[in-house]
C-alpha cells in the first residue's frame, strides 16, 4: 500500500508538471500581453517594458517555466500583477468556493443517483425503471447551463425562494442558500449518469454466482442488495466520480459565471482573458492537483471496497 | 423594506422559504434567530449595486478602470467632483476654493477639518502636493492625466498652487474631479510603501464618507460609514458593490432582489420598457464610449484612400446598430459624445452611406472583387455587427472575412511591440472608453501613437498640431471648433467610420434609493440617497 501511494505521488507530481508545462506553452503561443492590459492605453513602451521585466517575460520560455517550478517548491506561486497580491493567496482564497460547489453537487447527485440506480435494477423493466431511465437520460442530455438558467429564473426570480447570485458568507444558512441553485445545476446531469451506471453495474452483479448463492441461503433481499451487490456495483461509479472531477471543474466555470459566484472557474476565465499568466499558472497547478488527488482517492476507495483491487496494489 | 410578495405575486417569499427549510433541516428554527439578520443584510440602509468587474487597484495615483474609481470616490476626497445629474460640471469637494490664477497656475484652498482615518490627521496642502507629484515622480501609467504638471507649491497648511509647465485645460475635466485628483495622506503612504509609490490594494487610510470595511474578492466590496467623516452625511449606512461580469446575470440578480441598482444591456432595454419591472425606475443616459470601424492605412489593400472611402460609404450605420444594439443605440457623429466640448452635429459621411458612391470609389481604385478581413472582439454585439458588415460590403463586391478574438489577443493586434500582427490588420471594430474631455480621445490618434494605440496608423501633422494646441484653449467654442476639425481630418482620411457611443441605461428600486450619477450614468455612490418613506 505504501509503495502504491509513493508511486501515485510521483505520478501525480509528473502529471501536474506536464499539465502546467503544456498550458504554459499554450498560453504563450497565442497572442496577448498582460502588460498592455495591466497598464491600459496610456502606458508608455518603457512602462510596458518594466512590467515585462518584473514578470520575467523577457526570459526564454524554458527558463520561465523552470523558474516557476522552482518558486512553487518554495511555496511561491508568484504575484498577481494587477493587485500585487500573492497568487497563492488569491487561488487558495477562491478554491474553497469551487470545492464546496463541486462536493455539494456530487454529494446530492450521488445521494439521489445511487438509490435510483439500485431501485431501477431491482425493479428491472418495471414502469418505474422505465420512468427513471427517461428522467436519467433527460438529465444527462440537458446542458447544465440551460438547467442553471431555468433554475435561476424559477427559484430566484419567479418564486423568489433563493438568492440568484453570489456565495453568501454571512453564516451557514446564508452560504447554503447561495449554494443550492449552483449545486443543483452542476449536479443534475450527474444524477442521471450515476443512476445509469449503478443500474448497469447492479444488473451485472445481481446475476453473479455469489448473489444467487446468498439468495439460496435465504438471506434477506435488503442485505443482499446493499451488503453484497451494491458494494461491488458501486466500484465503477467511484472510479467515474474520481475522473469526473475534471468535468465538474469545467461545469463549475459556467456555474460561477451564471451565478456570479467566486471560485477558480471564474478566476481562470478572467485571467486567461487578461493574459494574467501568474494567476493562470497558479490556478491550473491547483486544479490539476485537485484532479490527481480525486482520482487517487477514488482508487483508494475502490481498494477499500474490493479485496481484489487491494491485492493488486 | 422590500415586500417580496409584491414582486413575485406568490405567498411564500424567499425569507419564509429559507426559514422553513432551515427549520425542517435543523428542527430548531424559531422566529427571531440571527438567521434572518445574517441572510438579509438589506434590511438596513444598505445600497446593493452591481459593478461589471471586481476592484483591483485602490491607489488613485496608479488607478486603472472606472470601477476602481467608483470605489475611490467613496473612500477618498479630492478638490473637485463631478456634479451628479445630466449636465457635465464640477463642484467643490475637499476644496473651499479652486481658481485659475493664470494659464499655468491654479490655486486651491482646502476645507479645514477633513480628517484621514487611523490617526493620520487632517488633510493638508502638503498631502495634496504629495498626491499629485507622486504620479509624475513614479512615472505612473496615468501620468498623462496630469499633463504638464511641474510641481505644487504649498503656501500654508491649507493652500497650495498647482504649477503647470504649459496650460492644460483637461485638468479641470478629467484630472481634478476624477481618479488622479484624489488626495492621500503623505505620512500614511510613506509608511506603507518604500518611497511613496503604488500601494495597490492596501489603502493605509481613508478620507471620504465611507471606508473599505471588507473586500471578498470576486464577491463583494463593502463600504461602511467613516466614523471620522464630518462632511455631508451620505444616505446609506453601507454600500455593497457586487462584481457581476455578465450583464444578463446582473439583470437576473436585480429581478431576484439581490441587487437594487444595475446598468442593463441595450439588448434588454426594449423588453424592460415594454414590461416595466415593479418598483423600478429606468434611466437612459448617453455613454461616452466610442465605437468605430477602423482601417489600417498602411496595409497594401487599404493604402489607396479610395478603397477606404468605398468601405466608409458602403457601411450603413443604423443597420449595424439595429443588429448589434437592437436599435437602442444612437448613431455617433465622431469620437466625442454629445454633451462634451467638440461633439460634432453630424459626420461627413451620412449614417446610411451610399452604395453607388462606394462602388464608384472602388472602381476608381480598381479594386473590384476585393477580399478583406475584419478583427472583432468575441462579444455578440461585435460579431453580429461584423456579420452585417459582411453583407453590406458584399453589396459593393467586397468579400469580408471575420476573425473573432478573445480580449487578450484582440487588445494587442495593432501594437508593434507585440510582433508583426499589426501588418496583417485590415479592418477592425474598435471600442474605446472615454472620460469627459475630448483630449482623452484624440490623443490616441496622433502620429506618435502609431503602432501603440493608433492601430489605423493614421497620421496627420495638422491633427497633431491641433491636438497639442487644443489642450491650452480655455475658450470653449474655439476649442470645440478645433476638435470638430480633428474629427473631420480623421474621417477624411478614410480610416474611420464612426458608429455609436452606445448607451448607459440603468435601473434601480425607487422605494429604496434616489441614485446620483454622472451624465454618462457612472454611479457616484457617495451621493446616493435613501428614498424617504
Amino acid at each position: 500500500m505504501w509503495f502504491y501511494l509513493a508511486r501515485r505521488l510521483l505520478l501525480a507530481v509528473a502529471i501536474v508538471m506536464l499539465a502546467v508545462t503544456l498550458l504554459f506553452v499554450m498560453i504563450h503561443a497565442v497572442p496577448g500581453d498582460p502588460a498592455a492590459v495591466i497598464l491600459g492605453p496610456r502606458a508608455t513602451p518603457e512602462q510596458i517594458a518594466q512590467i515585462h521585466e518584473k514578470m520575467g517575460l523577457d526570459d526564454p520560455l524554458p527558463l520561465q517555466i523552470v523558474n516557476f517550478f522552482v518558486d512553487v517548491t518554495r511555496g511561491d506561486m508568484g504575484t498577481d500583477v494587477f493587485t500585487q497580491r500573492p497568487v497563492s493567496q488569491i487561488v487558495l482564497g477562491q478554491m474553497p468556493y469551487t470545492i464546496t460547489l463541486i462536493l455539494s453537487a456530487i454529494t446530492w447527485a450521488t445521494l439521489v443517483g445511487i438509490p435510483l440506480g439500485c431501485y431501477s435494477a431491482i425493479r428491472r423493466n418495471s414502469l418505474i425503471d422505465k420512468f427513471v431511465g427517461v428522467i436519467s437520460v433527460s438529465a444527462i442530455a440537458i446542458p447544465s447551463f440551460v438547467m442553471a438558467i431555468y433554475a435561476l429564473l424559477i427559484f430566484a426570480v419567479w418564486l423568489g425562494w433563493l438568492p440568484a447570485i453570489g456565495a453568501g458568507g454571512d453564516g451557514f444558512w446564508d452560504t447554503l442558500s447561495h449554494l443550492i441553485l449552483p449545486a443543483f445545476a452542476v449536479g443534475v446531469g450527474w444524477v442521471g449518469y450515476i443512476a445509469r451506471i449503478v443500474r448497469a453495474s447492479m444488473l451485472e452483479v445481481l446475476g453473479e454466482t455469489h448473489i444467487r448463492m446468498a439468495r439460496a441461503f435465504g438471506l434477506p433481499e435488503r442485505r443482499i442488495v446493499f451488503r453484497y451487490a451494491l458494494t461491488l456495483a458501486i466500484l465503477p461509479t467511484v472510479t467515474v466520480l474520481g475522473v469526473g472531477m475534471a468535468h465538474l471543474l469545467s461545469a463549475a466555470v459556467f456555474a460561477e459565471v451564471v451565478f456570479a459566484r467566486p471560485g477558480l472557474g471564474a478566476l481562470i476565465v478572467h485571467a486567461v482573458d487578461t493574459r494574467n499568466y501568474p494567476i493562470v499558472m497558479g490556478t491550473v497547478l491547483v486544479t490539476t492537483a485537485l484532479f490527481v488527488i480525486s482520482t487517487t482517492v477514488a482508487d483508494l476507495i475502490n481498494a477499500a471496497l474490493d479485496p481484489r483491487v487491494r491485492e493488486g496494489l | 423594506m422590500k415586500d417580496m410578495k409584491s414582486t413575485t405575486g406568490l405567498s411564500l417569499d424567499r425569507r419564509q422559504f429559507l426559514k422553513a427549510g432551515a427549520a425542517s433541516a435543523a428542527g430548531v428554527m424559531a422566529y427571531g434567530l440571527p438567521l434572518s439578520q445574517a441572510i438579509w443584510a438589506a434590511q438596513g440602509k444598505v445600497l446593493r449595486a452591481r459593478s461589471y468587474a471586481d476592484i483591483n487597484k485602490l491607489d488613485p495615483g496608479f488607478y486603472q478602470n472606472a470601477y476602481n474609481v467608483d470605489v475611490m470616490n467613496c473612500i477618498y476626497s479630492k478638490l473637485l467632483h463631478y456634479q451628479p445629474g445630466t449636465q457635465w460640471g464640477t463642484e467643490l469637494q475637499a476644496a473651499e476654493s479652486v481658481e485659475q490664477v493664470d494659464p499655468t497656475h491654479i490655486r486651491f484652498r482646502l476645507k479645514k477639518g477633513i480628517m484621514f482615518t487611523d490617526g493620520y490627521g487632517e488633510m493638508t496642502a502638503e498631502d495634496a502636493k504629495f498626491s499629485f507629484e507622486r504620479i509624475i515622480e513614479h512615472n505612473s501609467p496615468i501620468a498623462g492625466d496630469w499633463g504638464p504638471l511641474d510641481h505644487v507649491e504649498v503656501e500654508d497648511d491649507y493652500t497650495g498652487v498647482i504649477v503647470l509647465k504649459s496650460p492644460f485645460v483637461p485638468l479641470w475635466n478629467i484630472t481634478l474631479p476624477y481618479g488622479a485628483g484624489h488626495i492621500v495622506s503623505k505620512k500614511a503612504v510613506l509608511e506603507v510603501t518604500e518611497n511613496g509609490g503604488d500601494f495597490g490594494m492596501k489603502p493605509p487610510c481613508f478620507s471620504g464618507p465611507y471606508v473599505l470595511s471588507d473586500w471578498r474578492p470576486n464577491q463583494v466590496v463593502i463600504l461602511t460609514r467613516n466614523p471620522e467623516w464630518n462632511g455631508p452625511k451620505p444616505g446609506f449606512d453601507e454600500i455593497h458593490i457586487l462584481p457581476i461580469g455578465d450583464p444578463k446575470t446582473a439583470e437576473t440578480a436585480y429581478r431576484a432582489g439581490d441587487i437594487d441598482f444595475t446598468h442593463v444591456s441595450l439588448s434588454s432595454l426594449e423588453q424592460i420598457k415594454a414590461e416595466p419591472l415593479p418598483d423600478t425606475a429606468l434611466e437612459e443616459r448617453p455613454s461616452l464610449y466610442y465605437v468605430y470601424v477602423g482601417m489600417n492605412t498602411d496595409h497594401p489593400k487599404l493604402k489607396d484612400i479610395n478603397v477606404r472611402r468605398a468601405v466608409q460609404w458602403a457601411i450603413n450605420v443604423p443597420q449595424l446598430l439595429e443588429v448589434g444594439y437592437f436599435g437602442q443605440a444612437d448613431v455617433a457623429t465622431g469620437m466625442i459624445a454629445p454633451g462634451l466640448v467638440g461633439h460634432r452635429d453630424q459626420a461627413l459621411v451620412p449614417p446610411e452611406g451610399d452604395l453607388e458612391k462606394a462602388r464608384q470609389y472602388l472602381a476608381e481604385a480598381g479594386a473590384e472583387g476585393l477580399t478583406l478581413h475584419i478583427d472583432v472582439l468575441n462579444e455578440s454585439k461585435f460579431t453580429t455587427m461584423a456579420e452585417m458588415l459582411q453583407a453590406q460590403l458584399g453589396q459593393v463586391g467586397i468579400t469580408l472575412e471575420i476573425d473573432v478574438q478573445d480580449p487578450g489577443s484582440f487588445w494587442t493586434i495593432g501594437m508593434e511591440s507585440e510582433g508583426q500582427r499589426w501588418k496583417d490588420m485590415q479592418l477592425i471594430i474598435q471600442r474605446f472608453s472615454m472620460v469627459p474631455d475630448p483630449y482623452y480621445a484624440t490623443t490616441f490618434f496622433t502620429c506618435d501613437q502609431v503602432g501603440e494605440w493608433n492601430w489605423e496608423r493614421f497620421c496627420s501633422k495638422r491633427f497633431d498640431k491641433l491636438n497639442a494646441e487644443a489642450v491650452a484653449i480655455t475658450d470653449e467654442s474655439k476649442r470645440a471648433k478645433m476638435y470638430h476639425e480633428m474629427q473631420d481630418i480623421m474621417e477624411n482620411s478614410g480610416a474611420y467610420r464612426f458608429l455609436t457611443h452606445e448607451g448607459a441605461p440603468y435601473i434601480y428600486r425607487e422605494s429604496i434609493m434616489t441614485p446620483a450619477t454622472r451624465p454618462d450614468g457612472r454611479p457616484l455612490y457617495r451621493f446616493y440617497d435613501v428614498t424617504s418613506a
